[in-house]
């Protein structure tokens, strides 16, 4: 029985990298944007008031249509990061917002992100959203996918407007932009 | 976050994770993919290659076939002006340009500008003509921004994408319209593009369904003639369409698009060569439970075409497919499908040639079934399957294939294939006379049928890190190639299109990537191909396949795409092709560059450079002095989004 519980999760692993290696080494581009939140959760320090508690949950909150499936889910599952679990919302509108650290906002939303970004009045919430443009325009994170690759871009000045501080494991990949205009 | 231990990210590429996977410890949780994406760097899930979103795995068809993907992307750091210069990516097509707007593309070889080996589907769309199973690239103007992807294949793809995919099968993809959302504007001008312009909108209508429009127009400079005069080539075209999409459920979508258009182009003889047309194309697809999928897709498109002097075309096509797409059990995953096309054809004959009749419907219905079978679950992969069609010139035709798939080890993939396909007749192979009438010349093709193909094939496809090849070997034995038989020999006319040929090809087509940094991508390709072609025993064919045979030995590509600080980004393709001895077409060096500027998200400025070794060089046709040759470019182009 020891035996089996030791190789059944390979057998299962060497599965799930065979099936990527099937579709040439691709993977799915949501799978693939979940494990980059899930990184920005252990590359991002959030102020002491983001977390009353030394057991609150680390938030990751998907505003509007959910393009990731279980995608998110299933990375976040059973994964703790400094004694805190992590937990997955999703919400239809900004207002709703509760307890929420890392904020994923769809494409569509995310496109025109300055009513949401004021909905959310600098409340120390890492923002991020693959839509054109989100960075400069306030935002604080964009995933921007180049020639099927995906690349970040990054915000500095929202990420301290909001008191985030940003890993420089983060900062040296990201491509730093400004707001429209400077 | 305060006080948490980061996770020690490591320098692992992805094929190391899972030989890693089995250390103690990570052997934790039963879990996909994602624990093994969980282990990666961001630096290496930067370099990893993502599909966007799609719900099923890719199919064995694709997996295990010589298939090359350009991208938006590509399309963009290309500075192609039209959807053929685009198709310039594909190391494994042959794309010559005759003039301001004929083109020859083909793959595996057989090329012209009635190449007639190929299928080519926009969205679902056939647009190859059933006059000669060939395309009319002047009228395939997809706007290029909106294009998601485009598939291309070489080798026969007939058991699952359908008939005329004997050598191939190009499959433009355009994007959803929740991808196109607000307005872009674009526009631009040149040395071989005097003007252009496209405007796009995109918006919601509710929340579950999202629309563009469109509205393009460009105009083309002449191409020369040997003697550097300007060829009377030039032309214009104006064309716009919408598509929509909607999430009618969560488990049903509906896609609904379509295009209008309408050119003139100059030509030799007196008056310009009229072209316009459109179509609509509604797709609907529901997921009927976890493991069963069905689409359904019905078309129509219409082309008019008169070439004042030559002849008048006005074709009606309705078509309507079925598919659905099924697992059973652990092992078996079934696709099948039906469909129906009507080809309504009305030519205008004139005294230089005649299709006759010259009104003619014909009809066409398909069915094909392929089972993928797993031998070994995700280790080796076995797809059988047939195409059977019925038409009204040969009646039934099968065309079966078989593919398997090796995953030798996370990072290669071995793949073979054996395939059957046909071309099945065409208008010009059966109801073609020259002149328009008697006595003729040329007069028709009565007894002919389908040329035939039994393709072999083997494939290896490697990838590790930000390091792909993938490489591609084949040969095939064609029957009953077209010919031009004696009806009275030794009398030369007058003569008929018949089957006297045989033939062959072989041939191996390479392509690798390499991401040099996250910055700097470069890419290469590089195709080397040989046909036969041999009269049967009692042909009388004298062209020994001169027309058949119009193919370099080899080509070369190289690309190379780099961003470079404060938003610039600087492209450039080299495109080394070999002669074509039989037409006397020498073989040419071109490069094509392509820099831009990206001040704001909002604005994109370039400039682009087309065939810049060379003031003008060839790429086709026979020789002679009215054959054309393809003049040096430059544009500017501006895109603004709003």
């Amino acid at each position: 029985m020891a035996f089996l519980r030791r190789v059944l999760p390979v057998v299962a692993l060497l599965g799930a990298g065979h099936r990527l290696a099937a579709q040439g080494v691709r993977a799915s581009e949501y799978q693939v944007k979940a494990v980059f939140l899930f990184n920005f959760a252990q590359f991002v320090d959030w102020p002491a008031e983001a977390f009353p508690a030394p057991d609150t949950p680390l938030v990751i909150c998907v505003l509007g249509n959910d393009p990731f499936g279980d995608a998110l889910d299933q990375t976040v599952r059973d994964e703790r990061l400094g004694g805190r679990p992590l937990q997955v919302q999703r919400y239809h509108s900004v207002d709703e917002i509760k307890t929420c650290h890392i904020l994923f906002i769809n494409r569509s939303e995310g496109a025109r992100p300055e009513e949401i970004l004021a909905g959310l009045k600098q409340r120390p919430i890492l923002t991020v959203s693959d839509a054109d443009g989100f960075a400069q325009r306030g935002g604080m994170i964009r995933f921007v996918t180049d020639r099927n690759r995906i690349r970040l871009q990054l915000n500095l000045a929202a990420t301290q407007a909001a008191h985030l501080t940003i890993s420089s494991k983060l900062l040296r990949v990201a491509e730093i932009v400004t707001r429209n205009g400077s | 976050m305060a006080g948490v231990p980061a996770k020690a990210p490591r320098l692992l590429t992805l094929g190391l994770v899972f030989a890693l996977v089995g250390t103690p410890g990570f052997a934790q949780q039963p879990d996909t993919a994602a624990q093994a994406l969980k282990r990666m760097s961001i630096e290496q899930l930067m370099t990893l290659e993502v599909t966007s979103v799609s719900k099923r795995p890719e199919r064995l068809g694709q997996t295990a076939s010589a298939i090359q993907v350009i991208t938006q992307d590509d399309i963009r750091g290309s500075g192609a002006s039209s959807l053929p210069e685009a198709l310039r990516l594909a190391s494994n097509l042959q794309v010559a340009q005759l003039d301001s707007r004929q083109w020859a593309i083909s793959a595996r070889g057989f090329n012209s500008t009635s190449a007639n080996k190929l299928l080519v589907l926009i969205d679902g769309r056939t647009v190859y003509t059933p006059l000669f199973s060939g395309v009319f690239w002047d009228v395939q103007e997809v706007p290029l921004a909106d294009i998601d992807r485009i598939e291309v294949i070489s080798g026969p793809g007939a058991t699952l994408w359908g008939a005329n995919a004997v050598n191939g099968v190009i499959n433009v993809i355009t994007k959803d319209a929740k991808d196109t959302p607000g307005l872009l504007l674009s526009g631009g001008g040149g040395t071989e593009l005097p003007g252009f312009g496209t405007a796009r909108y995109g918006g919601a209508l509710g929340a579950r369904a999202r629309y563009r429009i469109y509205g393009s127009r460009f105009a083309r400079d002449p191409s020369v003639l040997p003697s550097g005069q300007d060829a009377p080539d030039d032309w214009h075209l104006g064309q716009g369409g919408f598509r929509l999409d909607w999430d009618a459920s969560t488990v049903s979508r509906v896609t609904l698009q379509g295009d209008l258009y309408d050119g003139r182009i100059d030509q030799l003889s007196p008056g310009d060569i009229a072209v316009s047309g459109g179509n609509v194309v509604a797709k609907w697809g529901r997921t009927i439970s976890e493991t069963s999928d069905l689409t359904a897709q019905l078309y129509y498109d219409r082309t008019h075409r008169n070439i004042p002097g030559t002849f008048g075309e006005d074709l009606d096509m309705y078509d309507v497919e079925l598919q659905h797409q099924a697992r059973l059990g652990a092992r078996h995953d079934l696709v099948w499908g039906l469909g129906y096309r009507l080809m309504n054809d009305n030519v205008a004959n004139t005294t230089a040639l005649a299709f006759l009749p010259a009104h003619v419907a014909r009809q066409w219905f398909t069915g094909f079934v392929q089972d993928e079978i797993a031998l070994v679950p995700n280790r080796l992969h076995v797809a059988l399957g047939t195409k059977v069609e019925h038409n009204n010139y040969t009646g039934f035709e099968i065309q079966p294939s078989g593919r398997v798939n090796w995953t030798v080890s996370p990072s290669a993939t071995l793949w073979a294939a054996v395939s059957r396909a046909v071309r099945t007749p065409s208008r010009i192979d059966r109801e073609f006379f020259v002149p328009g009438q008697p006595p003729y010349f040329l007069a028709g093709g009565p007894g002919f049928h389908s040329e035939e193909e039994l393709a072999y094939e083997l494939g290896y496809r490697h990838q590790h890190g930000s390091f792909a090849l993938s490489a591609a070997t084949f040969y095939s034995r064609y029957h009953g190639l077209r010919s031009l038989e004696q009806v009275n020999p030794p009398a030369a006319t007058p003569i008929v299109i018949g089957n006297g040929q045989d033939g062959e090809s072989y041939g191996a087509e390479l392509s690798a990537a390499y991401w040099l940094t996250p910055r700097w991508r470069v890419r290469a390709g590089y195709t080397e191909l040989r046909v036969h072609i041999w009269p049967n025993p009692g042909s009388t064919d004298t062209s020994r396949g001169l027309t058949e045979s119009q193919t370099p030995d080899h080509q070369l590509f190289v690309h190379s795409s780099v961003d470079l600080p404060a938003h610039v980004r600087l492209d450039a393709g080299l495109r080394a092709v070999g002669k074509i001895a039989r037409r006397q077409v020498p073989s040419y060096e071109e490069l094509n560059a392509r820099l831009s500027w990206q001040p704001t998200a909002r604005l994109d400025l370039s400039i682009i450079g087309q065939n810049l070794l060379n003031p003008r060089h060839v790429e086709f046709g026979a020789p002679g002095p009215t054959r054309r040759e393809i003049q040096r470019g430059v544009y500017g182009l501006l895109e603004w989004r709003f």
